[in-house]
This record gives structure tokens, C-alpha cells and sequence, in this order.
């Protein structure tokens, strides 16, 4: 197709355009990062400072709780919960996932439907009854009390993405197991786990980035056993004013391991994210 | 060798059951407790005196005024949220779309946003907005769009204009990318031919691109409403539902009645009319889905 001038600048627009907004979308972050290098003092200045020599001074207090409580437990809860919950979603979403994808049986569209129907749950709907339960049966404060509701939440992400990898999967390779006398369930270990490989990769990279982000549970059913960073770093505000220093130094540790896991599916994360309705 | 019927019958159900367990235990099992509590002036505080009221909670709601304003306020808020993002995200889609090496590292740098824990970035935005030291009072005045400088969560306006805001900025990219994959998924074809007919610009994009596009479209708005409708995190930390109850949307309110105030039946029964209203919305959301798209396709 031939480019007439008047397109050729509409391109160079968009691109300006484009840049415009990528640029200032990266904005909160450049502060995030930028403060939390800042010394002591050079955080909160009008006009901004940016010319300083870098410390990291903020991530020592931070990790060693000279600013407020020390960080470092509240990172490991945060991975424990998050390795823990999708662990557990990949096991139970493997299982449903292959008998969606390959067997027949009777529900199977009702179930299937209702399992997707699950993802407009009003997480704050759930969270009430499970923290009177958890109080009653003395569970407030204990990993499995955040594992198992973060697992089920990611559970029709993870069916939605194994489902469409196992459909992609040759039936003939498990059709000549099975006349070799395999069983489903070696079926399901030996054959269908190494070749949905990637997908079961994508749907586990998710879930843990969804449990590690995620607020809501966490503030209410956790107090200082097993505290997640995100609601640790929601009560930095405290009496004595915000601390900018600490506070993006902890914004900042939290946020690279997600960042990093977010990068690493590239477009994955839409087809995950979309449960796989957008490849 | 394909299974029979009745062997699969047993075997899928089997290995379906645990997983379905689960999603039972966090999903009907808290509804039906929510529900029987609604009915009942339940109070944390004096578990045991959970009295049998009727409807009584539910006549509140239908009167209290604060109440409905939360429902508006969420309504509000959902519409905003996803249309803005709608609007930008077709705009950013279709500068994103044409395939380039610059496209390819904007679109990698969109993705930043969304994986961001949505209670660092509300920690973030309170701090860029400070009133004495934010980055936006300061760059704004600077370039000459502002005068005097702004106490952004102090009036509900301005407020509700950093809440958006943060929504937008976190979840256009999710939008953009959604539809920039729809774009580059059209054949040139149809684009071609209706182009040599004479069709170009505006009536090009409207009448053969977009149609094309609405699949996406329908993913990306439905998606982006259900998500909206759970917010909490965002908006707690960075306004807590202030000033006064002006940005304090449903979620918020049934979490402070219910676990703030342990009012757990009023609260139970926002919850329940939350729950009702949500499972109306949504499945005609997914009939207009269904016609565009196999996402429902069992």
C-alpha cells in the first residue's frame, strides 16, 4: 500500500502519542525507585532533587525494622502463602482441567460454566463468613487460612489456561497409553504434565503474582504470625507521618519480584489474564 | 480405545471433585452463612444473639441513605473506570498495533502497570499527590496547567479524580494489549477491498476494523467491570472511602459494617443484595459476550 504524506504524519502523531503515555505511565514508578535511593532529606523536597548520591540505606532499615517492623518475615510469609496457594491450584486445576478437557461425563457443561461463573464472586462477600469460621475454629493467623481461599480464587484462571494447553495436546498419544494399559491417572502424570508444560507455567507464574498482590484476605485474616507485605506496607503510615524513604524501599521489594514475573509471560500474561479467550 | 461412558462418567467427577470442593467451601458456603445471617441482628460482638428479624436489614438498606449513595458511588465509579479505559485503550491499541520494534517496547513498558500491587500503587498515588510534596502539585504548577496547588484528597471532586486516575493508570495497558491483539489478529483483506471502494479514515476503522474488533472488546469491558467491582485495596489506602463516605464504594462499606462495626447481618445483607445484583448483571454481560465470542464455550 502507498503512504501519502498526510498518513506518514498521522504515524509520526501516534508514535509521539504513543511515547507520551508510556513515558508518564512510567512516571510512579521512576519515583518509587528514585525515592528509595534518595538520602535521608532529599526525599521531600519542593522542587524535586535529582541530583544525589544514591544509598541504599532505606532497604537496610527497612529489612532490619530500624523504620517499623522488619520487613524480611513479612516477604517470606508473602512467598510462603503465594508458592503454597498455587501449588495447590495447580494440583486440583490439573486434574479438573484434563477430565474438561478429554473425558465426557455428565454435567460436564454445567460445571464447566460454573466454575467460570465463579471469577465475579465479590471477594468482600466471601471474606466475611470465612473469618467468623476461621475464628471459630482458631484458624485466624495461620498460612492455610490464606492458602486455600487464594487457591480457589485462582482456580478458574488456572482450569480456564490448563484446559486450552491439554486441548492442544495430540489425543493420540493417550490413546495409545491407554491400549498399552496406562491409567488415568499415569495418563495425567506422564503424559499430560511434561507436555502442558508451558501452560501449566503460565497459569502458576499468575497465581503466584495474584496471590502476592493480593490485600483483602490478607488484612483480615492475618495478624503478626504470617502479616503479608502488602498489608505491612499499608500500615507504614503511622504516627509519626509517612517515612517516603522506607516506604518506597519497601514499595520497591515488593514490587520487583511481580514486575519480573509479569515480564517473564509477556503475552501470556493477556492470554492468562483473559483466561485464554485472547492469544 | 475410548473409555465408555460409564467408566468416564465416574472418573471425570472424580477428578473434578476436589477442585470443586474447594470453590464450593469459598464460594456457596459463605454465600448460604451470609444469607441465613442476613435475616438476623447479628453482632460480632454478641455472637450468641443472633434474633431473628426478617427483613429488617433489608428494609434498611432500601432507607439508609449512606447506603444508597455507595451503591451510586460504585456504579459511578465501575462506569468511569472501564470507560475511560475503554476510550484509551482503542486509542493506544491502534498506535500500539502496527508491528515495530519501538510497538514492541512500548507494549513490553505497558505491562509494568498492571503487575504492580495495587496497595503500592495507592501508597504511590497518596504520596504523588501529597499537597506540600507531590511530584504532580509540583510538574503541574510548573508547566503552567495548575495555579494554586491542590489538596487532592481533601475534596470529593478531586479525589474521585486521583481514584480514577489510578484505576486508569494500572488497567488501560490491560485494555490496549487486549485490543491490540484483536487488531493484529484482522486480516488485511477486508481493510484492502474496502479501501479501493473508496472507504478511508474514520468510516474505514468504523464500518470493517471495528465490528471485527468487538470480540475483544466485549473480553476486555467485561473482564475490566468484574474486576472493577472488587476493588478494595486501591481505594482504602488511598482515600479509606473519604472525604467523609465520597469515594467510600460497596465493598468498603460492607467490609467496615460487617468487620469494622461487626454489624455481620446488616452487612451480610449488602453483601446478599451485592451478590444478586452482580448475578443479574452478569449474565447479560455474557449473552452479549456469547454472540461475539467461544471464551463461554464449554
Amino acid at each position: 500500500m502507498r503512504h501519502t504524506p498526510g498518513q506518514r504524519i498521522l504515524t509520526a502523531l501516534s508514535q509521539v502519542a504513543l511515547w507520551i503515555w508510556v513515558l508518564l505511565a512510567m512516571v510512579p514508578l521512576v519515583w518509587m525507585v528514585t525515592t528509595s535511593i534518595k538520602p535521608e532529606g532529599y526525599a521531600q523536597t519542593i522542587p524535586p532533587t535529582w541530583q544525589f548520591q544514591p544509598t541504599l540505606q532505606h532497604y537496610v532499615d527497612v529489612l532490619e525494622g530500624a523504620a517499623v517492623t522488619p520487613f524480611g518475615p513479612l516477604l517470606l510469609h508473602s512467598l510462603v502463602v503465594a508458592v503454597g496457594s498455587t501449588a495447590l491450584a495447580l494440583v486440583l486445576g490439573l486434574f479438573a482441567a484434563y477430565a474438561l478437557a478429554r473425558l465426557r461425563f455428565k454435567g460436564k457443561r454445567f460445571l464447566a460454566m460454573w466454575i467460570l461463573s465463579t471469577i465475579m464472586f465479590p471477594p468482600v462477600v466471601a471474606v466475611i463468613p470465612i473469618f467468623i469460621m476461621a475464628g471459630r475454629l482458631q484458624l485466624i493467623d495461620r498460612y492455610l487460612t490464606l492458602i486455600v481461599p487464594y487457591a480457589a480464587f485462582n482456580l478458574p484462571l488456572v482450569i480456564w489456561v490448563l484446559r486450552s494447553s491439554i486441548r492442544q495436546i495430540p489425543e493420540e498419544i493417550e490413546d495409545a497409553a491407554l491400549v498399552d494399559g496406562a491409567s488415568r491417572m499415569e495418563i495425567i502424570t506422564r503424559i499430560v504434565l511434561p507436555l502442558a508444560a508451558p501452560g501449566i507455567a503460565t497459569a502458576g507464574i499468575l497465581s503466584m503474582l495474584l496471590a502476592w498482590n493480593e490485600f483483602l484476605f490478607a488484612l483480615t485474616l492475618t495478624r503478626s504470625q504470617v502479616k503479608t507485605a502488602p498489608v505491612g506496607i499499608s500500615e507504614f503510615t503511622g504516627m509519626f507521618g509517612t517515612q517516603w524513604g522506607s516506604l518506597s524501599a519497601a514499595a520497591t521489594i515488593i514490587v520487583a519480584p511481580v514486575v519480573i514475573m509479569a515480564l517473564m509471560l509477556r503475552r501470556h500474561l493477556i492470554e492468562g489474564l483473559t483466561l485464554g479467550a485472547v492469544k | 480405545m475410548k473409555p465408555t461412558r460409564e467408566e468416564s462418567n465416574g472418573i471425570g467427577w472424580a477428578l473434578v471433585t476436589p477442585a470443586v470442593g474447594v470453590l464450593l467451601l469459598m464460594t456457596i458456603f459463605p454465600a448460604l452463612y451470609l444469607l441465613w445471617a442476613s435475616f438476623r441482628r447479628f453482632n460480632l460482638m454478641m455472637p450468641e444473639n443472633a434474633a431473628f428479624i426478617g427483613l429488617e436489614n433489608y428494609r434498611n438498606i432500601v432507607t439508609n441513605a449512606d447506603i444508597r449513595h455507595s451503591m451510586l458511588v460504585t456504579i459511578l465509579f465501575v462506569v468511569a473506570a472501564v470507560g475511560i479505559e475503554l476510550v484509551l485503550g482503542l486509542l493506544l491499541a491502534l498506535m500500539l498495533a502496527p508491528k515495530s520494534r519501538s510497538n514492541a517496547a512500548a507494549a513490553t513498558l505497558l505491562i509494568l502497570p498492571m503487575a504492580v500491587t495495587p496497595v503500592v500503587s495507592a501508597l504511590v498515588w497518596r504520596e504523588l499527590f501529597n499537597p506540600n510534596y507531590g511530584w504532580v502539585n509540583y510538574y503541574l504548577r510548573k508547566i503552567g496547567i495548575m495555579g494554586e496547588p491542590i489538596a487532592w484528597l481533601s475534596s470529593p471532586q478531586t479525589a474521585w479524580f486521583t481514584v480514577i486516575s489510578l484505576d486508569v493508570w494500572q488497567w488501560t495497558p490491560f485494555v490496549a494489549l487486549i485490543l491490540m491483539a484483536g487488531l493484529q489478529g484482522i486480516p488485511p483483506e477486508p481493510r484492502e477491498a474496502a479501501a479501493v471502494d473508496g472507504a478511508e479514515g474514520w468510516r474505514l476503522f468504523w464500518d470493517v476494523t471495528f465490528p471485527l474488533l468487538r470480540p475483544f472488546v466485549a473480553i476486555a469491558v467485561l473482564l475490566r467491570t468484574l474486576e472493577a467491582f472488587k476493588t478494595f485495596g486501591t481505594i482504602r489506602v488511598l482515600t479509606g472511602g473519604g472525604p467523609g463516605i465520597s469515594t467510600e464504594i460497596i465493598n468498603l462499606t460492607i467490609y467496615r459494617t460487617a468487620l469494622q462495626d461487626f454489624s455481620v447481618g446488616a452487612g451480610a445483607s449488602l453483601g446478599i443484595a451485592f451478590l444478586v445484583f452482580l448475578s443479574i448483571l452478569v449474565p447479560q454481560m455474557l449473552r452479549v459476550l456469547a454472540r461475539d465470542s467461544d471464551l463461554v464455550e464449554a
